[in-house]
């Protein structure tokens, strides 16, 4: 289909070039308004742009589309692609409101401004190019791009915490993916035995002669692949760096961390868990993947119980999430698994503008300190309590359905272990964080100084969206990447 | 004797180097044996362009020799005199034992290499894989025995070489791109984490990693 | 015939060149004249005809101790294949070797305890900590050229003749390593022991011979001149294997490469002595790990062969 292609290259070459463009404008412009406002209308066009080039895939067949050698771009791809434009798009658009309070109260350099909107720019576009590759290689690149780049995110506090926080994150997430190369030179190795001739790295070819690959080496190369890309999305036990970095960085940084970064990791898990699954011997892997969901799960929801910073108490319930996403992942849904990130990341990312400016309104970040916020600002606590009970699953917000039906196909599967570590996990997690929230909420206020309406047009939007998402049980999604 | 045999034996010198690596407590020390290591890599990568004669692994050994064993120990060496820090405070596992353990993973790793299969053209590389699986061992012992933040960027230095030299010999073929995209990357995360290293000493008064404990609850 | 007078002729010239050459060489590169070559020489024919003076406490082991060192010196020479043209001897076993080199330090230090000074003491003491830390080295390097060679007879070990393989070539290479650093400690040379201080607190091998005067002192030194070139022998012999696995010269370049590779090492200790400073005694142990790493690398690559 000729036509497609051609209005596919324009556009996505506008995607592309429109990030590296803002950047350099990031850095020359005096102005943060200006540059704030030009970057949050380019990454509602990117938002758009996105959906366009999307739009044609729903429509027919839905076979996937190469672009360049090692690009490709099928309907999960482009769904995550549209939904990470999105994330990018709110959370920058809060950023302007965000920095625009920060620095009137005197608590921002403008120098650091402008580096956090060039990273931010420049992040958005290496996990965009995460899902248009194909390539494993070209697919590591982009995800240890996106490491390098969110590291500059986390370190704009300059303070004590923030260069320990990047300072694990830098470390863990390097070896992680350090692991992650081995795993994919293994899985180089693997086709060269008779399944492509001279070996490849393109994930199509290697799903498509995926029997032929070396046994061996292809299960080493899974491992290493799975333990790499699972450091990256924060999987138990190495989940380490996640809570720092997500809580030091600030709030719209941790909301693109929490709510795109997660999901690019777990994308590669989850084309590595294609190629498995499509040799026929796929029960190992699968097995792991569900293994590691399922634990993950139960033990953030332990974690959750004692915490003492808000924001930390999100990247948590993310690291929740994420076990809930292997979960569909280890069951071979893919549906599934881009519905649990679809919820999960709107959620996320409104829990993540609202407690920006709840820190922003009480001038501290931890739990204790904050008490009584239903008298400080209603609506404040309204949105917050909303958006919580959003990330937690409950009817009618969206992210009820998928977990429900997680749980319902791993009971299918015969898996019950995994089932009881997910139903205790989410069920803990879900009462600590209503504890949480609710004793933040209620009790009586400590003076503050004067404060003003907190900005929370973007945070509500989102959770408009995570309930039209509940409420209508989109037929779409059941139809198969 | 032959190119193929001069490479595998220059493989096993290298990773003999980052063995011997781990036995000195000076950090300018470690950083020289490190750059000796990547230099034999890139020999080796650089043999083996000439024996299969492929002409874009010539460019690799160029490009990692001038990056990862010229600029790399030179930046992170201005790093340590900016720093003023040049032994490591006391490590995890005694220096001597922390050797002796290196040469017991070589030999782990070598009855390793034996169960991979072998490479599907060519002659076997047991030599080169031995080495490769021992220098990730190495790099993982250093990172885990070391507490200096500079000593943690050289381990990681070395699993990545490591893993270098097992893409050079089982997965000969990975295109020039991607190796060149890995030499980038390690590039900027080293630039970055030497600058970290700097703020963490103006930050902390130490680079001691085992202290950076604030974060914990 | 001609073998036994070479031998005889290298036996006798040897221990003092080599030790003339290392204060020579020293000496110029600290940028002085220095002592004459053969030095040493004229020292032995002049401490054999001074007087001695023998501490109250000491008892017939103080002589008897000297002179039984120099004896199994010669006799380690004899039987050690530190020269490629030394005639084989009657009995040429490892394990042989391995417990003569051991009564060697154990005569050393009985000497040292003998003479009841604080200083040969605590000499002593050093002496013994640092032959237990070096012995593993000598011992494990000597025993994976056993393996690859398949026999514990000394002259089969370090035989021209047998076939080597370029797998040898780590083993023999790892092993002269080893034996080259251990050797070091062993005798007592930077960066273990500096052999010219003139502080007794930081003395190893001098604070055993400081009750030594005369006669005795002559055969000390020779012993150790004995020991030094012996040992340095040995390590060169092993790294002229590793090059034999390469090419193959004949056996009178053998011959002038062994004397050549002797004095390259005292070329490569005089440098060490001059540049390297003395290790403090608790960071030894670092040291002396180096070497028995090379060593664990000689065992391991001799195992791994015989395994494959």
């Amino acid at each position: 289909m000729p036509d497609i292609l051609e209005i596919d290259m324009k556009v996505l070459i506008a995607l592309i070039a429109a990030p590296l463009a803002l950047a350099v404008m990031a850095l020359s412009l005096r102005r943060i308004a200006v540059i704030s406002s030009i970057t949050s209308l380019v990454s509602w066009l990117q938002f758009g742009a996105s959906l366009y080039l999307v739009a044609p895939l729903f429509v027919g067949a839905g076979s996937p589309v190469p672009i360049l050698p090692g690009f490709l771009i099928d309907r999960l791809a482009g769904s995550f692609l549209c939904l990470t434009t999105l994330v990018c798009a709110c959370s920058l658009t809060q950023a302007h409101f965000f920095f625009r309070r920060q620095l009137a109260a005197g608590a921002e350099v403008l120098q650091r401004v402008r580096l956090f909107y060039c990273f931010a720019v420049l992040f958005s576009l290496s996990m965009q190019l995460v899902f248009l590759c194909d390539n494993l290689g070209y697919m590591w690149i982009a995800i240890e791009g996106t490491t390098l780049l969110s590291a500059g995110l986390v370190y704009h506090n300059r303070d004590r915490n923030a260069v320990e926080a990047t300072w694990k994150y830098l470390i863990i997430c390097s070896v992680g993916i350090a692991f992650a190369l081995l795993g994919t030179v293994f899985l180089f190795a693997s086709s060269r035995y008779g399944a492509v001739p001279g070996g490849t790295l393109e994930i199509s070819l290697l799903t498509g002669s995926a029997p032929l690959l070396e046994h061996q080496l292809r299960r080493l190369g899974f491992i290493f692949c799975f333990l790499g890309y699972g450091t990256k999305a924060g999987m138990f036990p190495l989940h380490s760096w996640l809570p720092d970095a997500h809580s030091e960085a600030p709030a719209p940084a941790s909301a693109m961390l929490s709510g795109a970064l997660l999901n690019c990791a777990l994308f590669a898990i989850y084309r590595l868990s294609e190629v498995s699954t499509a040799t026929g011997q796929g029960a190992f892997s699968s097995g792991l993947v569900l293994w590691s969901g399922a634990v993950t799960v139960l033990v953030s929801g332990l974690f959750l119980v004692r915490q003492h910073g808000l924001k930390r108490l999100w990247a948590y319930s993310s690291i929740e999430n994420v076990g809930l996403m292997l979960v569909a992942i280890g069951l071979g849904q893919a549906p599934l698994f881009f519905l649990q990130a679809l919820n999960h990341s709107v959620a996320k990312v409104a829990l993540f503008l609202t407690s920006g400016s709840i820190i922003q309104i009480t001038g501290t970040k931890y739990l204790k300190k904050m008490r009584g916020l239903a008298q400080l600002s209603p609506l404040c606590a309204l949105v917050l309590v909303l958006a919580a009970v959003s990330v937690c699953g409950l009817p009618p917000f969206g992210s009820f359905i998928p977990e429900w039906v997680i749980l319902l196909s791993t009971g299918q599967a015969g898996q019950w272990v995994q089932f009881g570590f997910v139903v205790t996990g989410l069920a803990v997690g879900f009462i600590a964080v209503t504890y949480h929230v609710l004793r933040l909420v209620s009790g009586s206020p400590r003076p503050r100084q004067p404060l003003s309406t907190p900005d929370l047009f973007v945070p509500v939007c989102l959770l408009l969206i995570s309930l039209v998402l509940g409420l209508m049980i989109p037929e779409f999604f059941w139809g198969g990447p | 004797m032959t190119l193929f045999s001069f490479s595998e034996a220059v493989a096993l010198l290298a990773a003999i180097l980052s063995v011997l690596m781990v036995g000195s407590g000076n950090l300018r020390t470690n950083l020289l044996a490190y750059a000796l290591s990547t230099a034999a890599i890139a020999l080796v990568a650089g043999l083996r362009a000439g024996i299969l004669g492929e002409s874009h692994l010539l460019l690799i050994a160029l490009a990692m020799v001038v990056i990862k064993a010229l600029w790399v120990p030179w930046f992170l060496s201005r790093i340590l005199d900016r720093i003023k820090v040049y032994f490591d405070p006391g490590t995890v596992l005694a220096i001597p034992i922390a050797m002796h353990t290196g040469i017991v993973l070589m030999g782990i790793s070598y009855l390793l290499a034996g169960r991979l299969p072998l490479p599907v053209d060519g002659d076997p590389v047991t030599g080169s894989t031995t080495a490769s699986i021992s220098l990730l061992f190495t790099g993982a012992l250093f990172m885990l025995t070391r507490k200096t933040a500079v000593s943690q960027v050289v381990g990681f230095l070395t699993m990545e070489n490591g893993i270098f030299l097992f893409a050079l010999t089982m997965a000969r073929g990975m295109p020039l791109i991607v190796e060149m995209g890995v030499l980038l990357d390690v590039l900027v995360a080293v630039m970055i984490a030497g600058l970290i290293t700097f703020k963490i000493q103006k930050s902390f008064e130490h680079i001691d990693v085992t202290r950076l404990t604030d974060l914990r609850e | 015939m001609t073998d036994w007078l070479l031998f005889s002729i290298a036996l006798i010239v040897l221990p003092f060149l080599t030790v003339g050459t290392i204060r020579l060489l020293k000496a110029r590169l600290q940028n002085r004249l220095g002592p004459p070559l053969l030095q040493p020489f004229y020292n032995f024919f002049k401490l054999l005809g001074k007087e001695e003076v023998v501490s109250n406490d000491a008892s017939w082991l103080f002589r008897f101790c000297a002179v039984a060192n120099l004896c199994l010196a010669l006799f380690l020479a004899l039987i050690l294949p530190w020269l490629s043209f030394k005639p084989v001897f009657l009995i040429e076993d490892l394990f042989l070797a391995i417990y003569l080199l051991a009564l060697l330090r154990f005569f050393s230090i009985l000497q040292a305890l003998d003479a009841g000074s604080p200083f040969g003491g605590f000499g002593a003491s050093r002496e013994a900590t640092l032959s237990l830390l070096v012995e593993p080295a000598v011992v494990l390097s000597l025993a994976a050229v056993a393996v690859i060679a398949r026999s514990t007879d000394l002259g089969d070990m370090f035989s021209f003749a047998r076939p080597h393989t370029l797998h040898d070539l780590t083993v023999w290479s790892t092993a002269g390593a080893a034996l080259f650093l251990a050797s070091l400690a062993e005798l007592s040379r930077m960066p273990v022991d500096d052999p010219t201080t003139h502080l007794e607190l930081t003395m190893v091998h001098e604070a055993m011979v400081i009750e030594s005067s005369g006669p005795n002192l002559a055969l000390v030194e020779l012993a150790y001149a004995l020991r030094l070139v012996v040992m340095f022998g040995l390590a060169g012999q092993c790294f002229i294997h590793a090059l034999f696995c390469v090419i193959h010269p004949q056996t009178s370049t053998l011959a002038i490469i062994s004397l050549l590779v002797i004095f390259a090492m005292i070329l490569i200790t005089a440098l060490v002595e001059t540049v390297v400073v003395k290790l403090r005694w608790t960071r030894v142990p670092e040291y002396v790990a180096y070497a028995i790493t090379m060593a664990l690398l000689a065992a391991g690559g001799a195992i791994m062969g015989r395994m494959t």
